[in-house]
């Protein structure tokens, strides 16, 4: 086996190997780069109801009389004021936030985005522990498949020819990017 | 007796390890013996500007874009602290809110100018507006004249359809003191 043979075994299995992780991290890649125009991981939804306004003045007193007139049948993991106008109850998936004087309430649910969150934890390393080796020899992977994938032809095709200008091209993009951020971004 | 004994180790022994299980540690490891109380925090904030502290309470929100940080209530009513991560060190799941958090980190201390605070309220309103554009749904209360009170309107800025005022620079009246709590650690159970 000479070393040209070597290299393509090596970028063929590799890039068979990365082929999952490199749907994870791009997927989430997209999703997590615009985070700023939406939230990736979660479906956050806002809904409203009303109740009666709270008459209670005690804290407990108003945290059950809360209870009493949502009607939810479900014990809180905690509650919190953030301020006198304001209760808000805490359950495993919901949030109310009471407003006392009037009885308005506005109720906030997250949801997990199915596949997507779990391809955001993983992308972000979330884990730690494993996944941080998992994800070390990811890069790795990528690093070797970068390299051999500049052998795997010979001639006009390869990297003395029609390869030399797109491998050039591509290390260009970055710092010719980060020249333009320095001077002018 | 020995018997009974042994079983109930066995048995604190499970207790523990379920326990432990259902623990969520977050970053690295909190090393502080001693608990502070929010509310001294708030009480002496030059104190303990640049203090290392350990502070535990219900969590009170989370960041809901990228959970770099979660307001841990304090033992006072109507306050909360924040304690805030550097963003993809820890995220904190939105499910936390309502769970009790033990954090560590550092207390910072600054003052937010004029300038600062309608820059951060504007910056706050762009998110929101993102925010109801992808993926958030605001459903208007059914009924007319649907009013939140003047505290609810100050939490939830106001995203109550109709009731719904744009930020007004005006409302800002002078610098305004900013406590949060710096830090790389955190327990949630």
């Amino acid at each position: 086996m000479n070393w040209r043979h070597l290299n393509t075994v090596l970028h063929r299995d590799i890039g068979y190997l990365a082929v999952g992780l490199s749907i994870v991290y791009g997927v989430s890649g997209l999703a997590v780069n615009h985070k700023a125009d939406w939230n990736p991981s979660y479906r956050v939804q806002k809904t409203t109801r009303r109740i009666d306004p709270i008459a209670a003045t005690e804290r407990a007193e108003i945290i059950q009389e809360a209870l009493a007139k949502l009607a939810v049948g479900e014990k809180p993991r905690n509650a919190f004021r953030p301020n006198p106008a304001t209760l808000q109850l805490f359950f495993k998936e919901r949030t109310f936030s009471v407003d006392l004087p009037t009885g308005n309430v506005i109720i906030e649910a997250a949801h997990p985005r199915p596949v997507l969150f779990e391809m955001n934890q993983m992308h972000l390393n979330t884990p730690k522990r494993i996944w941080t080796v998992v994800a070390d020899v990811y890069a790795i992977a990528l690093i070797v498949l970068a390299i051999t994938g500049m052998f795997v032809l010979k001639g006009k095709l390869g990297i003395t020819g029609r390869g030399a200008w797109l491998t050039t091209t591509g290390v260009l993009l970055p710092v010719a990017y980060w020249v333009w951020y320095l001077y002018f971004g | 007796m020995r018997r009974i004994a042994v079983s109930a180790s066995a048995l604190l022994l499970c207790v523990s390890v379920v326990s432990a299980a259902a623990v969520k540690k977050y970053g690295k490891p909190l090393t502080l013996k001693e608990m502070t109380k929010v509310s001294d925090i708030y009480a002496k904030p030059d104190a303990f500007n640049g203090k290392r502290v350990k502070v535990q309470g219900p969590v009170v929100d989370v960041c809901s874009m990228q959970g770099c940080w979660i307001a841990i209530g304090s033992d006072k009513e109507f306050q909360s602290i924040r304690f805030k991560v550097e963003e993809g060190v820890i995220v904190f799941p939105m499910d936390s809110k309502g769970l009790t958090a033990t954090v560590e980190g550092v207390v910072s201390v600054t003052v937010m100018s004029v300038a600062d605070q309608i820059a951060a309220a504007q910056e706050m309103e762009k998110e929101k507006e993102a925010g109801k554009t992808a993926g958030k749904t605001v459903e208007k209360g059914k009924e007319k004249g649907a009013g939140m009170g003047a505290g609810m309107h100050a939490e939830m800025g106001g995203e109550m359809g109709k009731d719904k005022k744009p930020f007004d620079p005006k409302s800002i009246k002078g610098p305004k003191t900013v406590i949060m709590i710096k830090g790389e650690a955190a327990e949630i159970f």
